[in-house]
């Protein structure tokens, strides 16, 4: 804790409570001065403090104490009065205004930050007018009748030496009229000290006259209160006073030369002295004396039991006085106004100890009179007594606090006394380092106040939240946004800029965004009254982007910035703009380097697809590269690494998304990409490093984009420009050209646009918001800063192309004839043509040939067809590369078409993908090869299911039977029936000769099911094969009336490459073998009514239907079948042949075992589980229960047979005989019964047991087939009915 | 129902992420950035008071003419702030302590990032309806 006295408030206590000298001057004298440029007042004023003036006192109790600082107040008498209100508010406004300018010159410094004002002190930090302003609002209260320490102490009467009669002069001087109310109304001592003061100009006369009127004036008036003060003894206009002690005091005067221009240095010594003389010879002893006269009487009157009993007892009566009256009540004369003298004189002699008590003993008297004011007036007083002590803390805000209340109850009366006080209190609080409360009491004040001395308040009031500890810095800021709002209203605006700039640095950034919005606007709004456009705007553009605001809100906030970028009068630029806001992760770039795209959905498929399509097709990157460095072209591109290929005359292309945050709509125009490129020349220069490459453009990117020369640059580069309206809250996405019209390096910097033609706004790209790209388009990830450069090579053909006909739906199995389009639109030509194709199994190039004929006509089956083996390649079966004719090339500007087969192999939804790849012709550039990307997303729509079920024959070796499941998928379309081929050289198809009246149906509804059958013949062996007629014979017409239609040639070529494709997806391996076999059924629509598809012709293929068995073997028993035997001679003996035939590529051994009985037991092992067996992708759950149908009815048969214990034949030879069989070998094994009787005969009583070498090593190659069937196993017979009748 | 009551919730970094205006007056464009001055500038003051004592609930705080500033520290230093002009302590409080419920049932959500945007409807629907309910 500091000294009190030493405390700001301990020093304007010293300097403002100090006795008033009351001056009386006659016209003449104040002439005098005003030589001087001064009055006379004005010209003692700054000698009227005194630093150490040194004089000794004695308090009441006789303590010596020594006065050092002291001041006097001079005062013209007709001043000493309450000010006028206006007047005094108009002094006061000035004095705000006169601080305007000064504050308007510092608005356009930097704003200081943060930690350098919390580390400065209140004082220095706090602009220097407001204690100032302080001052004078306290002043206009003085010379208020209810305090003492503003009556003048002394009178002092000036009168000029050439006035005539000057001792008259003297006395009417102090005529009763012109003197101050307060003397005259009594409500102070009109006998005061009285000073007789001589004024003698020294340059108009000798000090004859002069010191003889000294001389009649010290008889009149005594000798002690009469001077002679001589001035301007100087001739004039010299100047010569080197320092002017006025030029602090009165630093608003103008002309500064003039002032005391008449006075020398005598002349200052002389009014020092007479100053000095008069305050310690004169004003304090008389203090003094007063003060101690006072007191007895006090003490008298007052002090002691008695008289306190007696004093309130004397009050108590006066209890029902109103109090109006109560200003008349206390006169100078009267006890209480005594005690208040004494009181107020103690204090400016600093004998505070004795003004505390008196002023104590006041309170209580007022405060029974309820002379509030008064009392109030005591109180605060009091509190200051307190302070200067240094007492009591406690006390001294107890007392200002009711101080201040009891004025604040007397509003209007005493409000400015109340604002007194609170200043009185709050720099009290401030002394003792209570800043906050300080703050609260400045806020009080405010309330009370008009609104420009409230804005000083909460000024004030924000700097004590600042400096209270620890800083108070969301009060400081919201304090000085009260007082700002209050000098606005008061029409201070420099100061109202000033506070909401400070208010500035604690509101910067945070997230609260009302605050921050009216701030930012207000602050741009008044920096466009000041004029200060740049900034206004700048603040404006903080506030753009209020999308939290409501509607009209925004409306304002537009308007006000567009009406001051239009009082600008220039075109302003902004870098990030807000308004619309970009999507800086919703980038994305297309450029076409030796990769280009049919359309824009090719560009946004996965990287990684095309690449591993284009992988077999185009050259390695490492041949490309030595391409490059062949090339003589004077470029390295090594260090272009990280920037990317584009041509000249192909624009590169920039997805970037707009959004409006406002809700109301906004219009940009002049949307564009700004761009730099730099031609081939200037390149070479940049050779040497690449590291100041990146520099620059970071540079570059701090400026607007107008100061880049643009001039030429749109001979170099073509940009596109888009106008657009963006409505409320809307988002667009915006696709921007750039097409490069020279080589060199291209480089996209930002993006650029035009807010309602008035604000130009733009964006750089930057280097970390580097967007995540995901297109084939690599987007630039740029190591030297991130801006999108390109290469940009010399102009190179590009292909367009497209697919015609290429249905989006469509219906599992359709077959069509598809062009491909391919446009070159450049000059050169292009050759070497390749293309890829991601499915082969739906799309296959076809041959030029292939546009002559009428498809599907001429599928038709001649005569003479060729049977076209394609060979059977794995690797097509994944990506089908196909290699153009080598005569293929397309001239500049023409137009190519290519045949393309299309087939549906399945349903679902399926994306195509293309690649063509080109050579360039004339190969001067730096690129040798482009492709082109297509790509085609279709849907296919499930048709008909077909399922194939085959069972071996069993009364024929090597036939089959077949049966055919077609499921109509579809719920509208109809079907008709074409043709079912077999693909395959061993089985011919034939139709059952009951067929007819089986499956008549040619049309299959929609929703229908069907099944047909069909018997398949070995016809490896009935025909010797011809390859060349391979597929003769095998085609089945499914037409009932089948005359007028012909068969389709299922080996041309669409079909025959198609089924090789699906052979290969439908089943593991490619092989055919007698296993498997091969089914095409085709139809056709039958009516196309209701979608609107046109499928020709539709294929379906079925692949791999097993025709195995579950045993390896066949075998059939030949013999005679009726016979005609006497058995009068003899027992009829019968030679039969069993062929066996090993179906197997290994070895097995077979035994054949004949019972003369049916054995009971194993019945089971002849049901061989047959659910599981293979049946080549083609598998159905109700076939398989067909089969155990069949097989049970076979064992049932057995079983009846079997009931017969002795069967009427007997097997001769051996019981058991045993065949070692090669593979696919056939074996004849002669056997022999012996019959007793005629009869029909089953000769079924036989067991096959097999048993397969499983050590044959070609076992390990085909695991597959073999592992579904049993190593061994055991076989009955088939039923073989022989007849034998007897004859005779 | 009080004339006028904002209802703020400040995160432990002094970032709003709650808002609503809650009072039955008819909003005025100036209350939404006065509002937001004295329940910032309340922070000053909480931040003083919040260690003093043990309490959740810090009533009447601060005041700024006829609005009082009430608020409710929870346990992590999040700030349920209310401006109100209404002068029922007890319902304030149960508000308070309603809301801080809520407030714990988002932080429970995996998927809110504590110090976010409080963004749920739910939740501004549930606080209005309690501010109906108690203010």
């Amino acid at each position: 804790m500091m000294d009190p006295m030493r405390s700001l408030l301990g020093r304007v206590l010293l300097e403002e409570i100090t006795p008033v000298v009351m001056v009386l001057s006659t016209p003449l004298a104040e002439e005098a001065c005003r030589k001087n440029g001064l009055n006379f007042v004005e010209m003692l004023l700054p000698f009227s403090v005194f630093n150490k003036i040194d004089v000794p006192v004695r308090t009441a109790s006789d303590q010596p104490y020594r006065l050092q600082m002291f001041k006097l107040r001079l005062v013209y008498a007709s001043d000493i009065r309450q000010q006028d209100y206006k007047v005094a508010e108009n002094h006061l406004k000035q004095l705000v205004s006169d601080a305007a300018n000064a504050a308007l010159s510092d608005l356009q410094s930097e704003l200081p930050q943060l930690d350098t004002i919390l580390s400065e002190t209140e004082l220095n930090f706090s602009p220097s007018w407001i204690q100032t302003f302080n001052k004078e609002l306290r002043k206009t209260v003085s010379f208020s009748e209810h305090e003492a320490f503003d009556h003048p102490v002394a009178c002092l009467f000036v009168v000029s030496s050439n006035d005539a009669q000057p001792i008259n002069r003297f006395a009417d001087l102090f005529n009763t009229d012109q003197l101050p109310s307060l003397l005259n109304d009594g409500v102070m001592d009109p006998k005061i000290l009285k000073q007789y003061l001589l004024l003698h100009e020294n340059h108009d006369g000798t000090m004859d006259r002069a010191t003889g009127i000294l001389a009649e004036m010290k008889r009149t008036f005594g000798s002690i209160d009469c001077r002679l003060l001589c001035i301007n003894s100087s001739a004039g206009g010299d100047g010569e006073l080197k320092d002017n002690p006025w030029l602090n005091v009165k630093a608003h005067m103008s002309a500064s030369h003039e002032i005391g221009s008449f006075l020398n240095i005598d002349d200052l010594i002389e009014i020092k002295e007479f100053m000095q003389e008069l305050s310690s010879k004169h004003i304090i002893p008389y203090m003094e004396q007063k003060i101690r006269f006072l007191n007895q009487q006090v003490s008298a009157t007052r002090k002691g039991f008695r008289n306190q009993i007696k004093n309130l007892w004397w009050r108590k009566g006066k209890e029902d006085v109103p109090e109006t009256t109560s200003a008349q009540m206390y006169t100078f004369s009267s006890m209480e106004s005594q005690i208040r003298v004494l009181g107020d004189y103690a204090f400016i002699l600093r004998d505070y100890e004795l003004a505390l008590s008196n002023y104590r003993l006041l309170s209580t008297d007022y405060k029974l009179d309820k002379a509030w004011k008064r009392y109030a007036g005591v109180q605060e007083m009091m509190g200051l007594a307190y302070f200067m002590l240094d007492q009591s803390r406690k006390d001294s805000e107890t007392c200002m606090e009711t101080a201040f209340n009891t004025y604040l109850k007397l509003v209007p009366l005493a409000q400015r006394n109340a604002t007194r006080c609170g200043l009185w209190w709050a720099e009290i609080l401030k002394a003792r380092g209570q800043y906050k409360e300080a703050a609260g009491i400045y806020f009080r004040i405010s309330s009370e106040e008009p609104p420009l001395h409230a804005a000083v308040m909460l000024e004030q009031a924000s700097y004590s939240y600042l400096f209270s500890k620890p800083p108070m810095l969301r009060k400081y800021g919201f304090h000085l946004i009260l007082s700002g709002k209050r000098y606005y209203v008061s029409d201070q605006r420099p100061h109202a800029l000033r506070t909401y700039r400070n208010a500035l640095l604690v509101y910067r950034g945070i997230p609260w965004n009302f605050i921050l919005d009216h701030v930012h606007y207000n602050i741009g709004r008044w920096y466009a009254f000041v004029g200060v456009f740049d900034v206004s705007v700048k603040h404006m553009l903080e506030i753009l982007a209020c999308s939290h605001q409501s509607v009209t809100t925004q409306d304002l906030f537009l308007g006000n910035f567009f009406q001051t970028v239009e009082n600008m009068g220039k075109i302003f630029e902004v870098n990030k703009l807000q308004l619309p806001v970009v999507n800086m992760s919703s980038i994305q770039v297309i450029y076409e380097d030796h990769r280009t795209y049919a359309s824009f959905a090719d560009v946004n498929v996965n990287e990684n697809l095309w690449k591993s399509l284009e992988e077999e097709m185009v050259p390695l990157a490492s041949t490309i590269k030595s391409n490059w460095l062949e090339s003589e072209s004077k470029l390295s591109l090594k260090k272009y690494d990280d920037s990317h290929v584009c041509v000249v005359g192909e624009a590169i292309k920039l997805d970037i998304e707009f959004r409006n945050p406002l809700q109301i709509p906004i219009s940009v125009s002049s949307l564009s990409l700004i761009c730099d490129i730099s031609g081939k020349s200037e390149e070479t220069k940049i050779d040497g490093g690449t590291s100041s490459f990146g520099v620059n453009d970071i540079e570059e990117l701090n400026e607007a984009p107008s100061c880049r020369s643009r001039i030429g640059d749109a001979s170099y580069v073509v940009l596109s420009e888009i106008d657009l309206v963006l409505g409320g809250g809307e988002a667009k996405r915006i696709q921007l050209h750039a097409t490069p019209k020279i080589e060199g390096v291209l480089k996209i910097l930002g993006v650029r646009w035009k807010l309602s033609e008035l604000v130009v706004g733009y964006h750089y790209f930057e280097p970390n918001t580097k967007k995540k790209h995901k297109k084939g388009k690599r987007i630039a990830r740029n190591s030297s800063g991130g801006i999108l450069n390109f290469i940009v090579i010399k102009g190179l053909p590009k292909l367009e192309g497209c697919i015609h006909d290429l249905p989006g739906t469509t219906f599992a199995g359709d077959l069509k004839l598809l062009r491909m389009e391919l446009r070159n639109q450049s000059e050169y030509s292009v050759k070497n043509m390749r293309m890829t194709i991601s499915h082969p199994r739906f799309l296959i190039p076809g041959n030029l040939e292939d546009f002559n004929m009428d498809f599907p006509c001429y599928l038709e089956k001649q005569k003479f067809s060729k049977c076209m083996e394609a060979p059977a390649n794995a690797q097509k079966f994944k990506n089908l590369l196909f290699y153009f004719p080598n005569g293929v090339t397309i001239e500049g500007g023409a137009t190519f078409y290519w045949p393309l087969w299309f087939h549906a192999s399945f349903s679902g939804k399926i994306s195509i993908y293309l690649s063509v790849y080109y050579e360039i012709e004339s190969c001067s550039s730096d690129m040798i090869y482009r492709t082109l990307r297509m790509h085609y997303d279709l849907e296919v729509l499930p048709s008909l299911d077909v399922s194939m079920h085959i069972t071996p024959c069993p009364s024929k070796l090597q036939e089959f039977l077949m049966r055919m499941d077609i499921m109509n998928r579809t719920s509208t379309e109809s079907f008709s029936m074409q043709q079912l081929s077999c693909v395959g050289d061993q089985l011919g198809i034939s139709t059952l000769p009951a067929n007819e009246s089986i499956s008549p149906l040619k049309v299959l509804h929609a929703g229908q099911a069907l099944s047909c059958f069909f018997k398949l013949k070995d016809c490896s062996k009935s025909f010797e094969c011809e390859t060349g007629l391979a597929f003769h014979g095998k085609d089945e017409k499914l037409d009932a009336q089948g005359s007028g239609k012909v068969l389709i040639d299922v080996s041309r070529s669409p079909l025959l490459e198609f089924h090789q494709q699906e052979r290969y997806h439908q089943g593991k391996t490619a092989e055919g073998g007698i296993s498997n076999i091969d089914f095409i059924l085709i139809s056709k629509l039958h009516d196309n009514t209701s979608t609107g598809l046109h499928p020709s012709i539709l294929s379906y293929h079925a692949c791999h239907c097993s025709i195995t068995n579950e045993i390896p073997l066949w075998w059939l028993m030949e013999g005679p079948r009726v016979i005609s035997h006497d058995f009068s001679v003899s027992f009829c003996e019968i030679d039969l042949e069993l062929t066996i035939c090993n179906c197997l590529k290994t070895e097995v051994s077979i035994r054949i075992i004949t019972h003369d009985f049916m054995p009971e037991t194993k019945l089971s092992d002849y049901l061989i589980s047959d659910s599981n067996f293979n049946q080549g992708g083609w598998h159905d759950v109700s076939l398989a229960n067909d089969i155990k149908e069949i097989s049970n009815v076979q064992s049932e048969k057995l079983s009846s047979s079997s009931s017969q214990s002795i069967s009427p034949f007997i097997w001769c030879a051996a019981s058991s005989t045993s065949v070692k069989m090669q593979p696919s070998s056939t074996a004849n094994v002669p056997l022999r019964i012996c019959i007793f009787s005629p009869g029909t005969f089953d000769l079924s009583n036989y067991e096959l047991h097999w048993n397969v070498q499983s050590s044959s090593p070609s076992d390990e190659g085909r695991p597959g087939d073999d592992a579904m069937r049993s190593s061994s196993g055991m076989s009955r017979g088939h039923p073989f009915y022989l007849t034998v009748m007897q004859s005779h | 129902m009080a004339s006028t009551a904002c209802f703020i919730i400040v995160s432990r970094n002094d970032i709003p992420v709650y808002e609503a205006e809650l009072g039955s007056a008819v909003k005025k464009e100036e209350a939404a950035h006065q509002h937001q001055f004295i329940l910032h500038a309340a922070l000053d003051i909480v931040q003083d008071l919040a260690w003093t004592t043990s309490a959740m609930f810090l009533k009447a705080m601060d005041r700024f003419n006829e609005l009082v500033v009430s608020v409710y520290v929870t346990a992590g230093h999040t700030r349920l702030m209310l401006l109100h002009d209404s002068r029922n302590e007890d319902a304030i409080k149960s508000f308070f302590q309603e809301v801080h419920e809520l407030y714990l049932k988002i932080l429970l959500n995996p998927l809110y990032l504590p110090g976010s945007r409080i963004s749920s409807s739910h939740f501004d629907t549930k606080v209005r309806a309690l501010a109906r309910k108690y203010l």
